[in-house]
């Protein structure tokens, strides 16, 4: 799959592309504009230029109903979780597109098999979720739709340590299980760890790209962003 | 240059409109009634673009501000609190526009500061609706329904109203204007076009925004003076009518939000619309307000005004 | 006064509060749902309920339709109805910023609704007279009159109906959802206009239960509607803005307020107690009176 991208204002001249099958890391310190590509891909806004390209098809001008149809699905900043609906209606409303409702009970059993705690909670309203629950709930929610490509935007912000790794291993089950991922991240570290290839993002143009590994190890994307360098592991 | 320009063009025009009374029988003839009502009308208007037009904040107790205007004038006069016995005194004038100012940062205060756009519509209907209702049990002090009446005996000739119309719109248009180019008007129009980030930069939202408030009640009040010796009879209905709300809003909407020569368009022409309304179409006439307002709210927000700008940038 | 306090007349006014405030409550929760999915105030609400209920006398008087079976065209007519505005009306301004656009729409439809009445209807008041119009229970000395009692009957089950759609059905899900949070909702798929379209149409169709009702009770003229849709939203301030079942609970609220304050300081006075009650939850407690807080996840 490519994604070509062209600038907004916030985002100048940045081009990515996401392999299928693979998990695509964007980092970069906050404001860089991971977020808006992000939401620039899933229709929320819309670019001043260049094109958005899903297995050949053009996705420049749709709405964000109709990209999630086509299969990519956006798990946004700060999760936005419908807090007054319960878990289940969460996830029956993550099945939305049509693409997806035929497969809901098939979906379910996969969301609940990956993310037990849901199950137990499901008659729950959403807002009484701890924390780390509504991260999981939120991804749950937008895999129902059956995507081929999920697009998440910092899954681990405002989670403890233990939960950061939690869903970063659900992400790599994810992806073993066929889901492109495209993840945005301020947590450099794991994000390099389980990408497959990466960008960095500084203030709206790509700095560096390259494999997951070769980040990791690169002293310049280890002095500009976490400040010294970090042992191997 | 412009500027001069149209202040040449301005000066010209209201001299045209003084002289009118020359040449028509002002007692008798409806194109000069026709005119006077404008006046009023662009004062009261006027009043509303500067509160909604450029500050954002609808404000749907206009009404409420010209009735206490009125009903100011009128007890003043029957009280005879100034000793002075002819009609616009312009003291008593400027004490019904005080009244309003009043009421307009008493609840401006509450209101301003916790309620945003919409939800200050709403708040502002309620006031109008406790102002009618006041107004109706004020028992021997306001007369309830039946209203105060003041005498008609001094009733000479429509002259004076003519002028003193023409005056009014003047200085409201002159009003609305220095404070457009003033420091205070731009604090106005950050805040309308982002609250927060005008805040940011030091600007004292809440002050601007009852000032504003308080300019359009005064505005509504003087109206509302000038109107009640015309009208003689002040009871709720006549003065507190929801015309009063929805005209300003109309005419404001239509001849272009947020300028200054939009209300004086729409004024002329939405006066114009239901004077030959009421002549030919007695019947049907309203309705045109309402599909006026939906249509140009969605085809031409910006008014006539702005629709002569779009016109010009296209060709 | 106080000696006339007695358990009958304290009943009395309680249930005429209830009876009458259900009134108010429909209209409510039609404008609740528009209010929580567009965030526009429906001032038109009022007018609309009226206009159905001149539909209903219209069908009443020329063609001798009972109220009640007015329903049946009424309803759908509503529902077409709701749908037309928004698409042509409120389609493009509800996803503007700037709310006030919206609010002068609905001004502006409110005024052309009102008129057209006058213009159709003459501005004499009107009323249905049934034989069952001057019908009345005497349940325990207490008075409910036959046609206030079915409006309530009529406001329960719509009011019901609505939120067994809200609860039980995908769409009615969606526009929870959409209520909560448009954005986000847009990402799952919905579209924004469907669901715009719905709570509209809804919104319109109970003004339409609503008209009949009025038609019913009351004797009606073109202007009573702005009154009843500024009653409509002082039931909204006490239900909180977007809460479709505290609209109801704030509409009888409102009637038992008004019908306590009618009967001991007078009607005009209990008008102002009801808008200076409004003005204070508006400013204090827009969330109404119900809302346990939710945390936003």
């Amino acid at each position: 799959m490519d994604v070509l991208y062209g600038d907004v204002q916030v985002i100048w001249d940045v081009s990515i592309h996401v392999e299928e099958g693979t998990i695509v890391a964007l980092v970069g310190a906050n404001g860089a504009g991971k977020t808006t590509l992000l939401k620039t891909i899933s229709g929320i806004i819309h670019a001043k230029r260049g094109e958005i390209l899903f297995s050949g098809k053009s996705l420049t001008r749709l709405k964000p109903q109709e990209v999630v149809d086509i299969g990519i699905s956006h798990v946004p900043e700060g999760r936005r979780l419908f807090s007054n609906l319960t878990v289940l209606e969460n996830l029956k409303l993550g099945a939305y597109p049509s693409r997806a409702r035929p497969l809901f009970a098939e979906s379910l059993e996969r969301a609940f098999s990956l993310f037990p705690v849901l199950k137990a909670r499901k008659g729950q309203k959403a807002g009484s979720l701890s924390g780390g629950e509504r991260q999981m709930l939120a991804i749950a929610r937008a895999i129902m739709a059956h995507p081929d490509i999920l697009m998440l935007d910092e899954p681990s912000l405002g989670l403890s340590p233990i939960f950061v790794k939690t869903i970063f291993e659900l992400i790599y089950a994810l992806n073993k299980q066929k889901v492109t991922i495209l993840l945005v991240e301020q947590n450099i570290h794991q994000a390099l760890k389980i990408a497959y290839q990466a960008y960095v993002l500084k203030t709206g143009k790509i700095a560096i790209s390259g494999g997951g590994d070769e980040l990791l190890a690169d002293p310049e994307v280890q002095k500009a962003y976490i400040g010294e360098r970090w042992s191997k592991r | 240059m412009r500027e001069r320009r149209s202040i040449i063009i301005s000066a010209l025009v209201t001299i045209a409109f003084a002289g009118v009374p020359f040449f028509l029988n002002v007692d008798t003839s409806y194109f000069a009634y026709y005119l006077f009502l404008s006046f009023c009308h662009i004062v009261i208007a006027q009043g509303w673009n500067f509160v909604a037009g450029y500050t954002g904040q609808i404000s749907l107790c206009q009404n409420a501000f010209f009735g206490l205007g009125a009903y100011t004038t009128a007890l003043i006069w029957l009280h005879d609190v100034t000793k002075t016995g002819y009609y616009f005194d312009p003291v008593v004038m400027v004490l019904s526009g005080l009244v309003p100012v009043i009421l307009a940062v008493i609840i401006g205060i509450p209101l301003l500061s916790r309620l945003r756009g919409d939800y200050f519509a709403l708040g502002t209907l309620g006031v109008q609706f406790i102002i009618q209702v006041l107004f109706l049990k004020g028992g021997a002090f306001t007369r309830g329904a039946d209203g105060l009446h003041l005498p008609s005996t001094v009733f000479e000739s429509m002259k004076p109203y003519y002028w003193t119309g023409l005056f009014l719109a003047l200085f409201a248009t002159a009003v609305v204007y220095f404070l457009i180019k003033s420091r205070a008007g731009l604090a106005l129009r950050a805040i309308r076009e982002d609250e927060i980030s005008a805040a940011a930069h030091g600007i004292h939202v809440l002050k601007y925004k009852i000032f504003a408030f308080a300019v359009g009640a005064f505005l509504a009040g003087i109206c509302g003076s000038l109107y009640a010796w015309y009208l003689f009879h002040i009871n709720p209905d006549s003065v507190l009518n929801l015309n009063w709300l929805f005209y300003p809003i109309l005419i404001c909407v239509l001849g272009g939000n947020g300028t200054i020569t939009g209300p004086i368009i729409g004024a002329f022409f939405i006066t114009a619309l239901f004077s030959l309304g009421t002549v030919y179409m007695a019947q049907t006439h309203p309705i045109l307000s309402g599909a006026l307002i939906i249509f140009v709210m969605k085809f031409m927000p910006t008014g006539l005004v702005g629709l002569k700008d779009r016109i010009l940038s296209r060709g | 006064m106080l000696e006339y306090l007695t358990f009958g007349l304290i009943t009395q006014l309680f249930v005429n509060g209830i009876l009458f405030g259900t009134m108010y409550g429909i209209a409510a929760i039609g404008l609740s749902l528009i209010f929580g999915t567009m965030r526009i105030i429906f001032l038109a609400q009022g007018a609309m309920i009226v206009f159905f209920a001149y539909i209903s006398y219209w069908l009443f008087t020329l063609l001798g339709v009972d109220p009640y079976l007015s329903l049946i065209f009424v309803v759908p007519l509503s529902l077409l109805l709701g749908s037309g505005f928004y698409s042509s009306l409120f389609k493009e301004a509800a996803a503007l910023e700037d709310k006030n656009i919206s609010l002068l729409i609905a001004i502006g439809l409110m005024f052309l609704v009102e008129n057209l009445m006058t213009v159709v209807w003459t501005a004499n008041p009107r009323s249905i007279l049934t034989t069952y119009s001057s019908f009345v229970f005497r349940p325990i000395g207490i008075i409910i009159p036959f046609t206030r009692l079915i409006a309530l009957l009529m406001a329960v089950l719509s009011a019901s109906g609505v939120l067994l759609f809200l609860k039980k059905t995908l769409i009615g899900m969606a526009v929870r959802a959409a209520s909560e949070d448009m954005e986000s909702a847009t990402l799952m798929g919905i579209n924004p206009h469907w669901v715009n379209v719905v709570a509209f149409s809804i919104g319109i169709g109970l003004a339409g239960i609503a008209g009949v009702g009025l038609a019913t009770i009351y004797s009606f003229d073109p202007m009573y509607g702005f009154i009843f849709a500024i009653k409509a939203l002082i039931a909204l301030a006490f239900g909180g803005m977007g809460n479709v079942f505290g609209a109801l609970l704030g509409g009888i609220i409102l009637g038992l307020l008004e019908s306590w304050a009618s009967f001991f300081i007078g009607a005009g006075w209990a008008d102002a107690i009801s808008y200076a009650v409004f003005l204070i939850m508006l400013m204090l407690k827009p969330e109404g009176l119900f809302v346990r807080s939710v945390q936003t996840a």
